[in-house]
């Protein structure tokens, strides 16, 4: 099949035919979503080498169990969990990003970033580093359902809906973990309000 | 700590709502019946600004460069070939199985069981109780009958007896 052909098709067909054994299919799939799995899992991680590792084994993952994908679901919410479950695991495994990881690898990004833009000044590098490193251990605390509901929704803008599917949870439940992660959130960063 | 001390606080019964106002996740009879009450309630206008200032800050976005997403890509490649080649044989038999898991495997248990029973048809013996039991069990009455008829004779005796009484009361009479 030519390529245009194949990326004017939708995920559906495009499922169907990596189901069949088409190799090029599933690449293309790979193509649509590798930004925004990697996207996610750098939420998550906080960590561009962790988060590429994560996100290229969740495609893997789900070219492996391609077969059990029933098309209940739609393929980017199908991925996702896979994701967001093997990120949980990862943090669960004690490869958790710690609070003062959190503040290394922050600092480390805020120097990065600080090379890239020279013309910003560093009293004000320091200071977004500062709150980075604050809203990042804020975040660290959440429970880790009340996290990715919160992540899911504030940073990717995915809908209460995808949301529960992703998280295989009822949509009231999501409605109550991110009102409680924005709660935890407000107080632990008050002053940047 | 002494800021948080400073944070607006929404009304109860609004809190949850103005968080997925920010989010616009409700319909729109639930967003005219925010907006009206936040048209009067400073507190709940005052949490919904704090809202649009801190939760924006805590996206924080990595944009790596082309040569990262390249070699991504090409990573990604040969680790799903490799996936490929070391997919086991059985992985065939259960992908074609996988659709219908459940119901294939209950039917398949149904119909082992149905020719199970089909040909050992009175092979199979329904036991309550052990063999030893049981000829104890058809013993027993027999040989609470004996005692029965043992008080029989007994009674047959005394009625024997009292015969031979009157007998020799009658012979001296």
């Amino acid at each position: 099949m030519e390529m245009s052909r194949r990326e004017e098709l939708g995920d559906e067909s495009l499922v169907a035919q990596a189901q069949k054994g088409d190799r090029k299919a599933f690449e293309e799939l790979v193509e649509r979503y590798k930004q925004k799995a990697y996207r996610i899992a750098f939420d998550f991680t906080r960590d561009r080498e962790e988060a590429k590792d994560l996100s290229q084994e969740a495609f893997l993952r789900a070219f492996t169990h391609l077969d059990r994908f029933d098309q209940r679901s739609t393929f980017y919410t199908w991925l996702y969990r896979i994701l967001v479950n093997l990120c949980l695991d990862h943090r669960r495994r004690g490869q958790r990003v710690a609070w003062q990881t959190f503040e290394e690898k922050d600092g480390k990004m805020a120097e990065e970033k600080q090379i890239a833009n020279p013309t910003s000044s560093p009293e004000r590098q320091a200071m977004s580093g500062e709150i980075s490193r604050k809203i990042g251990a804020a975040l660290n605390l959440l429970p880790s359902k009340q996290r990715t509901a919160f992540l899911l929704k504030n940073h990717e803008g995915l809908s209460i809906r995808e949301i529960a599917k992703v998280m295989q949870t009822a949509e009231g439940t999501v409605k109550t973990h991110i009102h409680r992660a924005v709660t935890a959130l407000r107080q632990r960063l008050a002053e940047l309000v | 700590m002494t800021k948080t001390a400073t944070l607006r606080t929404a009304c109860k019964d609004y809190e949850q709502d103005l968080v997925l106002y920010y989010y616009a996740e409700c319909s729109d009879q639930e967003r005219a019946r925010i907006d009206a009450h936040i048209r009067d309630c400073p507190s709940c206008a005052g949490f919904l600004d704090e809202l649009r200032i801190l939760l924006p800050l805590t996206v924080k976005t990595d944009e790596p460069p082309r040569p990262f997403w390249e070699s991504y890509s090409h990573e990604l490649r040969e680790k799903l070939t490799l996936a490929r080649e070391i997919r086991p044989w059985w992985h065939g038999i259960f992908s074609f199985l996988r659709p219908f898991p459940v119901p294939a495997l209950a039917a398949a248990l149904v119909l082992l069981l149905a020719v199970t029973l089909t040909l050992t048809k009175g092979m199979w013996r329904t036991r309550d109780v052990p063999l030893k039991e049981e000829a104890l069990l058809e013993v027993l009455p027999m040989a609470e009958n004996l005692e029965f008829y043992k008080s029989m004779d007994f009674l047959d005796s005394l009625d024997l007896l009292e015969d031979m009484g009157s007998f020799v009361e009658s012979g001296t009479a």
